[in-house]
């Protein structure tokens, strides 16, 4: 048990002390299986750094418990210092101790007592693994940001921790490297066995990489799907903001934004019906589309798969699909509240990153 | 005044100051490092009250430690009064404010990123401790510097606790009284040169040395 499950969150909580009170982190139930590669993903300030944070032990949980190979790290100070030697954080600004690359690579051998004499042959390994090899006797001020962040991967990766946590892994590296470091990503994981959460605003590298994408808004996991998840350049009248996947598929959202946005729709939130004609007209967030899929996927529950202008995945109740007509093939009409729709991503024009 | 009697009272001022600046900064560090890594209630009324003992002057200190150290003080039994033991004991009290303030502002110029990290990394909190020690050390040994000299200068502590006497507890700044006193002007400035030249050396080699090792 314990082995299989590199982590476990009950309604972990982070409140930043000082106003306003509102949690940083909220996540509800989280699990990690070990050898995951587990990716975190949504807007800025959505809470992916916190809960890093809180994955290496480095905050602690203000609410809810959370278990890191089946021990409570918080039980005594031993336990917090055991899971920390787990759990490696590499943030996004790394901070390199001063001295050379070599000091701050050896960093975490050293504080694990680890002989002297095999500090060398690690460090240069560590080091060929992100593409800095013969760097060690440079000192440390002098690296740019990218390097700077390899080497606070090698850093971590000297370690072969259990976990690996990675906050922004790629940000401050140019596209070549980024798949590089990818691939040692990858190795430290399948190779080494390694669990790894990181966090990412590149939704191809989240879906590249990781096995399972947690989506965070607002300190919150919030529901994702391919099918209910929509990007564009965002327009607003003042009161609600719009985007048009396709030209004239407009969907609605409370708010002013400008910029790419992305959003997802909860396929509970969607309601769904067999009216098609009429009706609808004028009211925002209502598609037509065709039944194309009808699975059942949760105990009790439906997955319509509905394709028109737009494709959207909607959860009905069993006992309605009945009632409301729906089968395959049939046209219906679906609609939801813009207050439902929630933002996974705003990037505000002319950002590159 | 014969060379032997002079280098007595270059050692004197040495040996006292050096000593409290020694145990001041073992003492005055941890605290600071304590205060720049915890927020707590009263944090800032600690620092406010500590900056207000740095402008304790001298003689207030001579003065209390006087009371307490003499015959028939709380600790008269100990004998300490007009000894170097005495003078050193004054000049602790006089700088830990002076290192405390300043060791406080080096420690909070650290990234905070700093602990964070060697946390990370497996650091314990005493090991995350010492790297943020060593992430400002210069800063640091610039306070521990600064107390030495306050200490090495005063001489309000060293007359009222050392009295003076000489070639016991006579010092650089207390020899320079007397001297002035006597109207031995020349002797109080080569007195005062001295002081300086041994201040300057002692910076001059403690700042090279920890350069030469980085």
């Amino acid at each position: 048990m314990a082995e299989k499950e590199a982590y476990r969150l009950e309604d972990v909580r982070y409140v930043y002390p000082g106003p306003p009170s509102v949690p940083a982190v909220d996540i509800g139930t989280l699990r990690i299986a070990s050898g995951e590669i587990l990716a975190l993903a949504g807007p800025n300030g959505a809470g992916k750094t916190t809960l890093l944070m809180i994955l290496a032990c480095l905050f602690r949980p203000t609410g809810g418990r959370l278990v890191i190979f089946g021990e409570d790290p918080w039980a005594d100070d031993a336990r917090t210092a055991a899971a920390r030697r787990e759990a490696v954080l590499v943030t996004h600004h790394p901070y390199l101790f001063k001295g050379t690359v070599f000091d701050n690579v050896a960093f975490g051998l050293k504080v694990r007592r680890t002989p002297e004499t095999r500090w060398p042959a690690l460090v240069s390994q560590a080091l060929g693994l992100v593409e800095l090899a013969g760097w060690e006797r440079r000192p440390a001020s002098t690296l740019s940001a990218g390097q700077a962040q390899r080497v606070a991967l090698a850093r971590a990766l000297v370690l072969k921790p259990r976990v690996l946590l990675l906050d922004e892994p790629t940000a401050n590296v140019e596209a070549g490297l980024a798949l590089r470091i990818e691939a040692v990503v990858r190795e430290a994981c399948h190779g080494a066995g390694a669990t790894v959460v990181f966090s990412s605003h590149d939704f191809s590298q989240a879906t590249r990489l990781a096995g399972e994408i947690v989506y965070l808004s607002a300190g919150r996991r919030v529901p994702f799907s391919h099918e209910n998840c929509f990007s564009g350049e965002a327009a607003s009248d003042g009161r609600l903001s719009w985007i048009e996947p396709r030209p004239g598929a407009r969907i609605v959202f409370p708010g002013t934004f400008a910029g790419h946005v992305t959003c997802v729709v909860d396929p509970a939130n969607i309601r769904i019906s067999s009216t098609p004609d009429g009706a609808a007209a004028g009211r925002p967030n209502t598609f037509r589309g065709l039944v194309t899929r009808l699975e059942t996927t949760e105990p009790g529950r439906a997955l319509v798969r509905v394709g028109g202008e737009l494709t959207f995945r909607v959860t009905v109740p069993l006992s309605e699909i009945e009632a409301r007509g729906i089968s395959l093939s049939r046209t219906v009409l679906i609609e939801f509240d813009p207050a439902a729709v929630e933002l996974v991503g705003v990037r505000a024009a002319g950002e590159t990153s | 005044m014969i060379i032997r009697e002079l280098l007595l009272i270059i050692w004197v001022s040495l040996k006292t100051s050096g000593l409290a600046a020694l145990v001041a900064s073992l003492l005055a560090v941890p605290f600071a490092l304590f205060l720049a890594g915890n927020e707590f209630r009263g944090r800032r009324l600690v620092l406010i009250l500590n900056q207000t003992w740095m402008a304790a002057p001298t003689v207030v200190i001579g003065l209390f430690f006087y009371f307490l150290l003499g015959r028939s003080g709380p600790l008269g039994r100990l004998g300490l009064l007009y000894t170097q033991t005495a003078m050193t004991i004054g000049q602790i009290v006089l700088i830990l404010p002076l290192i405390t303030g300043f060791s406080y502002t080096a420690l909070r110029q650290v990234d905070r990123r700093a602990r964070l990290t060697a946390l990370t990394l497996g650091a314990t909190r005493r090991q995350a401790g010492w790297v943020v020690l060593l992430e400002a050390k210069f800063a640091l040994l610039v306070a521990i510097l600064a107390g030495f000299a306050r200490a090495v200068s005063e001489v309000g502590i060293a007359m009222m606790l050392g009295g003076n006497i000489r070639n016991f507890t006579r010092n650089i700044t207390t020899a320079i009284a007397l001297e002035s006193s006597k109207g031995e002007f020349a002797n109080g400035v080569v007195l005062g040169v001295i002081l300086l030249a041994f201040t300057f050396g002692i910076n001059v080699l403690v700042v090279t040395s920890l350069r030469s090792r980085d």
